[in-house]
Parts: C-alpha cells; sequence; structure tokens
C-alpha cells in the first residue's frame, strides 16, 4: 500500500537544499561560533552566511534575525520580551498557536489584562476589530500569519499599520505562512517581531528564528551569554540555521509552487463535498494557505476519521484530540463559532511536497468512505 | 477498526440493549444484542466517538458475537487494544449495561457448580468472592446498582456507587470472572427508600437495612442467579447460616466485632436457603489481610457502615432532598413545659443526646417524637427505661418463651421473655433498656445465636 502524507502543516521532511546546506556543518566544520581559532572561525562565517540568507528571504537585515530552538521558543519570548515593563494590556488574535496562546493565558491569571478578538465563521479577523481594540500603550500585540488548523491568511499589513500607529509592538507567528506565501517581514511599519519554524518547509527540526525591527526593544528573558543578541544564549546550531535558512529561502522562492498545492487542495475539497452531504470548508470564501484544508464533517469525528485514514496509509490531521486532560477541542475551532460537536468533526489535510494528484482519488475515496462509515455507526449510537 | 464497523447498526427487536456515554467528550456508544439460549447469536454497536470509543466498541462486538453471554461479561476493560483505557471504557460501559438489560430474558442451564456473589464493590464481597472461587465453584458476579444522588455530599459513598460498580467489576475480571450489573435504582426506591421516608414522616425510626436484605435486594438476587442458572447466592455478610430440620436460619459470624446477622434477621427462612456466606467464620483483620495479600485495591477501603443512600451525608438534608418538610418546633419536657426549639422534629431519634441544643441541670435525652404535634420530648435517662417492647409484624419460632433481643443493630442482646399477643410479640425485658426506637427492627437469638425470631418495634 502505498503511503500518503497529507499532513504538511505538522512537519515536513528535510529537503535536499536543506540537507546540503547542513552537512558541512555537522561534521567537517564543526566548531564552536564563538570561539575566535579557525574552528570557530568557520562555524562563524557559515551562521553569518545563514543569517544572511534567512535575512534576504524574509526583506529584514541580517542584524534583525536571530536563531533560535524552534518558533515556540521564538514566540515565547517575543512575548515574554515585553514585560518588563509590569503588568499591562495585550491584544490578540483568538487563532494564536498554543505558544503564544497558553503564554497570554497564563499571563491573564497573573493580572495582565488579554483581549482576544472576535472572528467571522471564514476565519479571518477584521482588520477593523484591531483598530477597534489596539489602543496606545498597549504592551504588545499578537496576530498569528496565518493559522495551522485552518490556513486562514489575516490582514497583517493593515494590523502592522495599525500598531504602528500607536506604537505598540506587534509580534506575527508566520510558521505555516512562511512555507507557502510570501512573507516580508521587512516592509511592516513598526517594532514588529515575526517567528518561522524551519521543519515546516524542509528544514530541520529544532531550528526556528524571530526577526524583524521589533528586536531592538525586546528584553532578554532566558541568560547565558552574547549569543544571538543576547536574546537567545547557547551554542550556536550553525548546521540547524544553515538548514534553515536554505529551506527557508527555498519556500519563499517557490511562488510558483503554490498553484500546484491550491489545485490538489481545491480539488480534493470540491470531490468530498461532491460526494458527502454536510460538509463545509473553513475559510472557503477568504484568502488560505494553498495546501490547507479544513472541513467540518458533520456527525463524523474527525479524530476517528484521522485513524481510519491511517489504517489506509492516509496520514492526516484532526486538532480535536481527546482523551486529553480538558477534552476540550481547540480554542481555534471554537473561536470559529462552531459548536463543540462540530469542532470534534474536523479534519485538516495540508498538502505539500509530497502530494501530486495522482494521489488524490484514493484520498477521497478513502476520506468519503470512512466518513459513510462513521456516518452510519453513529446512527446506530 | 475499518473492517469491524461492519458490525456497526442495530439488532432488530434486540433481548438487551445497553447505552454509555459521557457528557465531558460526547462520545457515546450503543450495543443491541440477540440471544439464542446462553450465546449471543448477534451483536451490534452505534457509536460517535473518538478513536478508542470507536476501536474498543468495534473490538468488543467482534470478541462477544458467537460466544456465551458469561464469556462476553468476564472481558477486561485492560485488554482491549486501545491507546486511552478512559475512552475505551464507554464502550465496556455500554456492553456492560446491554448484558445487564439481557439478564431479564435468559435462562441459562441450571448448573450446580455455578455460584453468584453479591458484588458491593467493597472488601467483604471481593473476599466472599475469592473464598467461594477457592472452594471450587464457578463464580459470577452481580452487582445491584441501587442509588445515585448526586447531591449527596460524598456520593461516591454509597455502596452502589458507580465507582463501586467499576471497582467489583475490575475485581471480577482481574480472576477471569463475568460480572453483571442490575440497574435497580427504581424498585429500589419504591420498596426501600420510599418506605423509610414515610417511617420518619411518621416520627419512627425506620431500618432500611434489614428492610432490604428481606425484602428486596436478596429476593433480586436470588432472581437474577436462578436465571443466570446458580440457585445460590453467596454475599460478603459476617453471619452463618444454620440448618435445623431442613430449614435455614441465619447466626451470628464468629467476628462478634462485626457479626452481621441482625442485618439478615428478617429474611425469610426460603430465602435463606440460597444464601451462602462464606464470611461467616472471618474475622475483619484476617479479611483485609486476605485482601492486601490478593494485592485488592478495596483492602485499603473505610468501613461503610452507613445507610448507603445517605452518601456520607447527614440524615436531616437528605429527608428534606427526599421532600420531607422541615418544620421548626417545641422541645419539650415531659410535663410539658418548653425547653427549647427544634428545626425540625424527624431527624432526631430516641435515646439521642447530642446535639438537643438545650441547656438543663441534669443531662436529658430524647424520650420519643410526637410527629402529629411536631415536638421532640426529652426527659432524664432513667425515665427512658424501659422493660416492655411490643413487636408488630414479627414472627418467632413456636414454642419460644425465652430468647436474647437485639432491639439496634450496635447495640447488646438483652435477655428477654416472649409472649405472644394480639398479631403481634411481647417482649418482657430482664433488664431495663434506654431509648428505644419504634420502627427499628428486634432480631431474637436463642443462646447458640440463631435468629429465631424477629419484628418490627411498635410506637
Amino acid at each position: 500500500m502505498e503511503r500518503i502524507y497529507c499532513d504538511h502543516a505538522a512537519t515536513t521532511p528535510l529537503s535536499d537544499v536543506a540537507w546540503a546546506a547542513m552537512e558541512p556543518f555537522l561534521r567537517e566544520q564543526f566548531g564552536n561560533a564563538s570561539e575566535p581559532h579557525w574552528a570557530g572561525r568557520e562555524a562563524r562565517a557559515g551562521l553569518d552566511r545563514a543569517r544572511a540568507v534567512a535575512a534576504d528571504a524574509l526583506g529584514v537585515a541580517p542584524a534583525e534575525v536571530i536563531f533560535t530552538g524552534g518558533a515556540s521558543e521564538a514566540d515565547n519570548l517575543a512575548v515574554l520580551g515585553r514585560l518588563t515593563a509590569g503588568p499591562g494590556r495585550i491584544v490578540a488574535s483568538p487563532f494564536e498557536h498554543p505558544a503564544v496562546w497558553l503564554q497570554l493565558e497564563s499571563l491573564a491569571e497573573r493580572g495582565y489584562e488579554v483581549v482576544f478578538l472576535q472572528s467571522g465563521p471564514d476565519g479571518r479577523v477584521p482588520a477593523a476589530e484591531f483598530d477597534r481594540h489596539v489602543r496606545s500603550g498597549d504592551l504588545l500585540c499578537c496576530c498569528i500569519w496565518a493559522n495551522n488548523i485552518t490556513g486562514v491568511i489575516q490582514p497583517v499589513s493593515e494590523v502592522a499599520a495599525i500598531c504602528a500607529e500607536r506604537g505598540v509592538p506587534l509580534h506575527l507567528d508566520a510558521v505555516q505562512a512562511c512555507a507557502c506565501v510570501p512573507v516580508d517581514v521587512g516592509i511592516l511599519p513598526g517594532a514588529v517581531t515575526a517567528a518561522a519554524a524551519a521543519h515546516k518547509l524542509g528544514g530541520p527540526k529544532g531550528v526556528g528564528l524571530l526577526c524583524g525591527r521589533g528586536l531592538d526593544s525586546l528584553d532578554a528573558v532566558i541568560h547565558g551569554g552574547p549569543h544571538e543578541r543576547g536574546l537567545r544564549p547557547g551554542t550556536e546550531n550553525v548546521a540547524g540555521a544553515s538548514g534553515f535558512a536554505a529551506a527557508l529561502a527555498h519556500a519563499q522562492a517557490g511562488e510558483a509552487r503554490a498553484p500546484r498545492r491550491r489545485g490538489i487542495r481545491d480539488a480534493y475539497e470540491a470531490a468530498v463535498a461532491g460526494s458527502l452531504e454536510r460538509v463545509r470548508v473553513v475559510g472557503a470564501g477568504v484568502e488560505r494557505l494553498p495546501g490547507h484544508s479544513l472541513l467540518v464533517i458533520d456527525d463524523v469525528r474527525g479524530a476517528t476519521l484521522v485513524s481510519l485514514l491511517d489504517e489506509q496509509g492516509i496520514a492526516a490531521a484532526a486538532n480535536s484530540a481527546c482523551a486529553s486532560a480538558s477534552a476540550k477541542p481547540s480554542h481555534v475551532l471554537l473561536a470559529l463559532g462552531l459548536s463543540e460537536a462540530e469542532a470534534r468533526s474536523a479534519l485538516r489535510l495540508s498538502f505539500g511536497e509530497l502530494n501530486d494528484e495522482s494521489q488524490l482519488p484514493r484520498i477521497v475515496s478513502a476520506v468519503v468512505d470512512a466518513a459513510t462509515a462513521l456516518r452510519a455507526a453513529a446512527a446506530a449510537a | 477498526m475499518r473492517a469491524e464497523l461492519e458490525r456497526a447498526g442495530r439488532v432488530a427487536d434486540p433481548d438487551g440493549e445497553g447505552l454509555a456515554g459521557s457528557d465531558r467528550c460526547g462520545d457515546r456508544v450503543r450495543f443491541t444484542l440477540r440471544l439464542r439460549g446462553g450465546t449471543i447469536e448477534q451483536i451490534r454497536f452505534g457509536v460517535q466517538g473518538c478513536p478508542s470509543a470507536t476501536g474498543a466498541a468495534a473490538e468488543l462486538a467482534r470478541r462477544v458475537e458467537g460466544g456465551s453471554l458469561l464469556a462476553a461479561a468476564a472481558i477486561p476493560l485492560d485488554a482491549l487494544d486501545v491507546p486511552s483505557r478512559e475512552c475505551g471504557a464507554i464502550a465496556h460501559d455500554a456492553l456492560h449495561a446491554a448484558l445487564a438489560d439481557a439478564l431479564g430474558r435468559v435462562q441459562l442451564v441450571p448448573d450446580e457448580r455455578r455460584r453468584i456473589v453479591a458484588m458491593s464493590g467493597g472488601v467483604d464481597s471481593a473476599i466472599a468472592l475469592h473464598r467461594e472461587r477457592a472452594a471450587g465453584h464457578e463464580v459470577v458476579g452481580l452487582t445491584l446498582r441501587l442509588w445515585i444522588d448526586e447531591h449527596a455530599p460524598d456520593a461516591e459513598r454509597a455502596c452502589c456507587s458507580p465507582t463501586a460498580v467499576v471497582r467489583a467489576r475490575e475485581t471480577c475480571h482481574a480472576l477471569g470472572v463475568p460480572h453483571f450489573s442490575i440497574d435497580a435504582q427504581d424498585a429500589f426506591r419504591e420498596a426501600v427508600v420510599e418506605p423509610f421516608v414515610r417511617g420518619y414522616a411518621s416520627g419512627e425510626t425506620p431500618n432500611p437495612c434489614t428492610t432490604c436484605n428481606a425484602g428486596f435486594r436478596l429476593d433480586l438476587l436470588v432472581e437474577s442467579a436462578a436465571r443466570l442458572g446458580s440457585a445460590t447466592v453467596a454475599t460478603g455478610h459476617y453471619a452463618r447460616i444454620v440448618r435445623r430440620g431442613g430449614r435455614a436460619f441465619v447466626a451470628r459470624g464468629a467476628d462478634r466485632a462485626k457479626d452481621q446477622s441482625y442485618m439478615l434477621a428478617r429474611v425469610d427462612a426460603d430465602l435463606l436457603g440460597h444464601l451462602a456466606l462464606p464470611l461467616g467464620d472471618a474475622r475483619k483483620p484476617d479479611v483485609r489481610a486476605e485482601a492486601s495479600a490478593a494485592g485488592l485495591a478495596q483492602a485499603a477501603l473505610p468501613e461503610s457502615q452507613d445507610i448507603c443512600f445517605l452518601g456520607g451525608g447527614a440524615l436531616a438534608p437528605f429527608l428534606e432532598r427526599a421532600g420531607v418538610s422541615r418544620a421548626p418546633g417545641a422541645i419539650e419536657a415531659e410535663d410539658g413545659r418548653v425547653l427549647g426549639e427544634h428545626a425540625g422534629a424527624l431527624s432526631f431519634t430516641p435515646g439521642q443526646r447530642r446535639g438537643l441544643g438545650v441547656a438543663a441541670a441534669e443531662p436529658l435525652f430524647v424520650q420519643r417524637i410526637d410527629a402529629a404535634r411536631n415536638v421532640v420530648v426529652l426527659a432524664p435517662r432513667e425515665r427512658l427505661a424501659r422493660l416492655r417492647v411490643e413487636l408488630r409484624e414479627a414472627r418467632v419460632a413456636d414454642g419460644c418463651d425465652r430468647a436474647y433481643v437485639k432491639l439496634r443493630g450496635r447495640s447488646p442482646a438483652v435477655a428477654t421473655a416472649v409472649s405472644r399477643a394480639d398479631g403481634g410479640i411481647v417482649l418482657d425485658l430482664d433488664e431495663p433498656v434506654y431509648g428505644i426506637a419504634p420502627g427499628q427492627t428486634a432480631a431474637l437469638y436463642d443462646e447458640e445465636g440463631v435468629v429465631i425470631g424477629s419484628g418490627v418495634i411498635a410506637g
């Protein structure tokens, strides 16, 4: 049975360009980039190169990029580094990744005023909503560039303009966006930071970055040395940064690949919606990442559908893990206005490098058959 | 899982149907099954749930179809191949609900080796099960689900709480023993709880446990045992069954401190003939040690001696929940002097001293409850003394004119003369007894500790 991977939003395999960029630094040029000797200088040169490549891909200056141990770390840094002024107000979209969301929830419990904005059912927060709530003096505004579950792209340019005008720092989680749509951080006005992760776009796991002019006003929250502007101390991961930079440059130069992903995604959604009743496409009317699809299939448990697809060799996601302590569906799905039952009926497929059109008939029939069988079982419950 | 979804659906006109679900995650599982004799000829499931609930439902359906009802009731939750035990439990509960439902329609071929063990979820019945099994019986656990009161302060202390049912089931399954639980809540309310509430409302102090054993619980157990092909039910009571002239009597257990013969005093001889009491010769510390050695979680559970449906709470709030209105009234001396006020007369019982809220020169006790006037009457201890007690609904062995009588569950037996009167029995006690409560059970013993009669203390 041919295995089919439709979960590129979860992670991706290491690309050839990333591997080629990493390999020299794993064994030959192994030095510590902070040391002045020949081995350190080799590593430092590689790190500088990686920073320059990543900066170029995102439209910022090399000095406006720091590498981190992943995007969750970068997100936390971008939030916690704004808090030294003491408790204050933070405004955020309702679609933040848990790396931001859980941090904000924790801050709300510790006396910060955290305002989560409202969204329409299409998954896009109108810029007017930010305009209404972001105030001069706020500690921070957080807006995920494109959400990991819905793939819906937020009105980032307008949000940045609003925040810049009011002098409020803006943090953008650009993890999903960087993989498949142009992300130009440098063009955005104001104290902006943006986070990205290597493994979502063909780079290695365990490497992320935080970039943007907003780094200038960010305070250190972990201490241990001058590395990465003192914001992310620790011996630099030169191989990881090099692989990340190469993969990021490749992804950002890959606009040509987007129509192919979109074509597969649209064909898949049309075929499923044509074969099953009571199926909704989340974000159908707004701008989405080209490979993302989130369907709400009534009376079908997403997690169970995913496990049936897995038996057919198809990797997909439900984003509605149960058996967790709370058994609550994801806050993102609830923020779309879905009921708990609907939120448990969500199925996410994210198409990418490992997909092509020839897989579609198998994917569609597996989804339709499994959903039909589960609906029959649910009708008897 | 995919192939097993083929058993999704419903059996038309089923012999057993069971539903379980969780409000927390919205999962629901329903089984419907058809029997042929003691065999599950066909089973179908419906599920709306996560992979674990779905997988567990599919696996259970596959495993039990074509097998015996008893084998189905012995499949442990832990044997299911699912990632989440908690979610698999929903399917397991639904299957057990269907098996319990099927029990009402089954008649297994009688088998002399088979023995039903009444399981409360506590340590005593668990050891009764172990002992009966060790004695060579083919044991089957049976738990009656009698009462769930979510407003009780500690609902899990009710002996038939959902946790207790699961614990009883796990005790059985750890030994590979089938387990059934029967939902008898409605019948229990009617047969035990409502008479109890009515008794209090009329100023008596009823004893629901003796009523339950005699008129409800053991009947239901013996009847269910018969359906499962067994003539005998074993329980974890600390009491013995003795036979005299072909008749069965209940007698004191070897552990005098723990003796529960009083609790069985009102049970008919016919019914006693179907009972086995494997803890009759046991002492509680030995039972705990046996449970520890067997690795039973129940070994360390606290004793449950309260009335089960109070759920760890006090009587007064229970009676209020049951709709017995609580009106303040007077606390009076025997001569009618008002000594104070009470918030409701019904939760008082004769002989009570604590919580009266009355200051007096000498210690005062509740002498009686005047339900008609909503008055609690207090008196000094010596005024509570009684030498004569009348019993209603009484019976005693022919020719018996002397006995030892227990007038409360935890009081020592007192020697007494026994005589018959109109429709009842009159006891003339050798020594005075203080604080006799109308409504309580009186158990009459002979010299050897055998229960030879019983009745209800009349007002």
